[in-house]
């Protein structure tokens, strides 16, 4: 499926170049991404031809190590840095991932990001969509990607 | 074009009574808009909806659980128990129309909005945030349930 290789290329080669971290693809196939604990979301709406939004739901100890690469230093709690982070990487996936969906990628625009975060949280869809979730693997643990488009 | 030119925090006002009086009958109160970071807002279901075009943004109503609860039942003219799948669409339909009211305000300034879909986030313990170098309008309002807000983050794209 065109659309979920597109994803999980564009994650593993941002998180690479751009986060300096090593993901693994764990699950292609979840269903859904369920009750989130002690996790921060980054989310980005899709609009133009095709409607849709995009999430990076990464637990607090994967999204503090994501922000430490980024930043260069240690970051040990969740603050506006880290906010700042997961909602640059969903822009950025946001970004990747609209390429795949149009021709010149120009008839799709990217929302403003947003973040949530918190104990305990879930992230639900509107109806009629069509959801891909893809789980990935780091050192520090695991995180999803989930992409919502409006049939 | 200055925020305060456009009135943007008066207009979020009105799209959204109108919306709430013609669709779900509820006549609302509204309280001060508070433009940039702060109010204090209390939530159990965070509907977000992004915009794309002439403006990056996003538009979000916020509502705790009772209050949600309310707004359902009367859209759907039946009682609500629990934050469900019913309470997650309406509030995420109504959001679609409330922005739909400020895409057609915008377009009457020359900006064209595109809208993507709604989202919820339903939780004990959740914040949203995130500013992204944007502009930040929130309005309360009130019902007989309690108070809800809506939020508008945005910028100009050109």
């Amino acid at each position: 499926m065109k659309i979920k290789k597109k994803i999980i290329d564009s994650t593993i080669e941002i998180f690479s170049t751009m986060v300096m971290m090593d993901i693994s693809v764990e699950n292609d196939e979840v269903e859904g991404s369920g009750k989130l604990q002690d996790t921060i979301t980054g989310v980005i709406g899709l609009a133009g031809i095709h409607k849709g939004v995009l999430a990076v739901h990464i637990p607090y100890p994967v999204a503090l190590a994501i922000t430490s690469n980024f930043l260069g230093m240690d970051v040990n709690e969740i603050n506006e840095d880290v906010e700042d982070a997961v909602g640059e990487l969903a822009n950025m996936l946001g970004g990747n991932i609209k390429t795949v969906l149009t021709e010149n990628g120009r008839d799709i625009d990217l929302s403003l990001p947003s973040t949530i975060s918190g104990s305990s949280y879930n992230f639900q869809p509107s109806k009629d969509v069509i959801k891909i979730v893809v789980e990935f693997g780091t050192s520090n643990g695991h995180f999803l990607v989930e992409l919502q488009l409006e049939k | 074009m200055e925020q305060t030119e456009l009135h943007i925090d008066q207009e979020i006002i009105s799209a959204t009574k109108d919306v709430f009086s013609t669709m779900v009958m509820m006549e609302l109160e509204n309280g001060s808009p508070v433009i940039g970071k702060g109010g204090e807002i209390t939530s159990n279901i965070s509907s977000m909806l992004g915009l794309g075009g002439g403006i990056k943004g996003v538009l979000a109503i916020h509502c705790p659980a009772q209050v949600a609860k309310g707004i359902t039942g009367a859209f759907l003219g039946m009682d609500v128990e629990e934050l469900d799948d019913d309470v997650k669409d309406a509030i995420g339909e109504l959001t679609n129309m409330v922005a739909g009211n400020l895409k057609v305000f915008f377009a009457k300034t020359g900006i064209d909005i595109k809208l993507a879909i709604p989202t919820s986030v339903i939780g004990e313990s959740y914040h949203t945030s995130g500013l992204f170098g944007a502009n930040r309008v929130v309005v309360p309002f009130t019902n007989e349930n309690g108070s809800f807000w809506i939020e508008l983050k945005y910028i100009f794209t050109n």
